[in-house]
């Protein structure tokens, strides 16, 4: 009898430890955009990803950056972008984070640099993003220990914590020298790790899916209405 | 050239930072410039919340920077030795850089995930006949995040922006802030010198001369 009630309690524990390890923790989302003008993009053009300055405190990460210059590239349907640091060389000092237009009034006088629209024109850039915002850690608790003796060790307990994904994109149209809208993207993410013996995490990847859900927004921004 | 963090008896070193080819047109002045002793050996210890010290050796990265990007800035460069007078070369301004200060901090202290790097810099100019026409100073930062690039390698980075940005700040600015696209070419005939005078070995000047003449318009 007690055989069998330990054969039992094993596989429960087997069951859990698999459900939980199929699972996932759980990732919420808005995205908004808000349109200013028409947008398009046409064979030939690119766009490009670029951090707002972090002289203005932007946190946005080097990785976010790679990740949303990925996801927009990526497919038959993808977008030609050009890596932020190659355009940001080829048009050495004005996109630094210094001397970088912090609105689009500042780009006639940019255009107007000895090189700049050139450099621009070379490289078909139609469409600059500017990203702003970041993931935090915005809260956590619970509580887990663990043991180790000469028998084995193992973990006890269960903590979790909150991640939100703040982000912003800016989209400036250099044929028109303005601004074709914002992007915005917030996801909350809330992992799990619970621990009996060994533990389990329950990772939410709320950066990830703010990366991938924001450039999905953006490519249906640019390519979605007709050429201007 | 090498730049070396310490940390922990950790040591870093990374090739010298250099700069994109700008997009500007060069002042058609010709510049003599002169590095102060600390500049070309400019050393920086600290320690930091937590007990961490670390020291920071930039070695010749400055001197090297700058001569990069004055070359790009003017039409004509020298680089002149500690014994050599710029009052008697054929020169439209002298330029002294220098180091105020250099400051840093990391995660732990600002509890994020970044390292900064802050660099004092200050541009001294003289016109031809040695009057000096600006004390200009400038301050540069740089930032980068430790969790893509690990901890020593995103202080480097940091440091190599905050140069990278003291580039930028002084093609954008430079003229504006010292006037020197003004200084006009006023010698007395005497002292009108050829370049090939002035490094006579006779007159003991131009011992450590270095002239750096731009190829091309950028």
């Amino acid at each position: 009898m007690m055989q069998a009630d330990k054969r039992n309690t094993g596989l429960k524990l087997a069951l859990v430890c698999l459900a939980l390890s199929m699972a996932s923790g759980c990732v919420t989302s808005r995205i908004e955009n808000a349109r200013e003008m028409a947008t398009g993009i046409a064979d030939g053009e690119s766009i490009v990803i670029m951090a707002k300055s972090y002289h203005l405190g932007n946190e946005t990460e080097a990785s976010y950056i790679s990740c949303v210059e990925d996801a927009l590239s990526r497919g038959r349907s993808g977008l030609s972008v050009i890596p932020h640091q190659q355009f940001v060389d080829s048009l050495f000092p004005w996109f630094e984070p210094r001397t970088a237009p912090a609105e689009t009034k500042g780009l006639e006088e940019l255009m107007e640099r000895p090189g700049v629209a050139e450099r621009i024109a070379e490289q078909g850039v139609r469409y600059i993003i500017w990203l702003d915002g970041d993931t935090d850690r915005v809260a956590g608790g619970g509580s887990l220990s663990c043991a180790a003796g000469p028998g084995g060790g193992g973990c006890f307990g269960f903590a979790w914590w909150q991640n939100d994904a703040d982000y912003n994109a800016s989209i400036w149209d250099l044929k028109g020298l303005d601004s074709a809208g914002t992007v915005s993207a917030d996801y909350s993410g809330t992992s799990f790790l619970p621990a009996l013996v060994v533990p389990i995490p329950l990772i939410a990847r709320t950066k990830a899916a703010a990366c991938k859900g924001l450039a999905e927004q953006l490519h249906a921004f640019i390519v979605s209405e007709p050429q201007v | 050239m090498a730049f070396i963090v310490t940390a922990c008896g950790g040591t870093v070193r990374m090739d010298p930072p250099t700069i994109p080819t700008p997009l500007l047109s060069p002042l058609p002045l010709t510049v003599a410039v002169r590095y102060p002793a600390n500049f070309g050996d400019f050393s920086h210890e600290e320690e930091v919340l937590g007990g961490e010290e670390w020291t920071i050796h930039l070695g010749r990265s400055n001197e090297v920077l700058f001569t990069e990007l004055f070359g790009y800035m003017f039409e004509d460069v020298r680089i002149l030795g500690p014994d050599d007078d710029p009052f008697t070369m054929d020169i439209d301004a002298y330029i002294e850089p220098s180091i105020d200060a250099f400051e840093f901090s990391v995660p732990n202290q600002t509890r994020t995930d970044s390292f900064a790097v802050w660099v004092r810099y200050r541009l001294k100019v003289w016109n031809s006949m040695g009057d000096q026409i600006a004390n200009w100073p400038l301050a540069a930062y740089g930032k980068s995040q430790a969790t893509v690039l690990g901890g020593s390698d995103a202080l480097q980075r940091a440091a190599v922006l905050a140069m990278r940005d003291a580039a930028a700040l002084m093609i954008d600015k430079m003229d504006r802030e010292t006037g020197i696209g003004s200084t006009q070419r006023r010698r007395p005939p005497a002292l009108d010198r050829s370049p090939a005078t002035a490094a006579d070995p006779e007159t003991n000047l131009g011992n450590n001369l270095i002239e750096v003449r731009r190829n091309d318009a950028g």
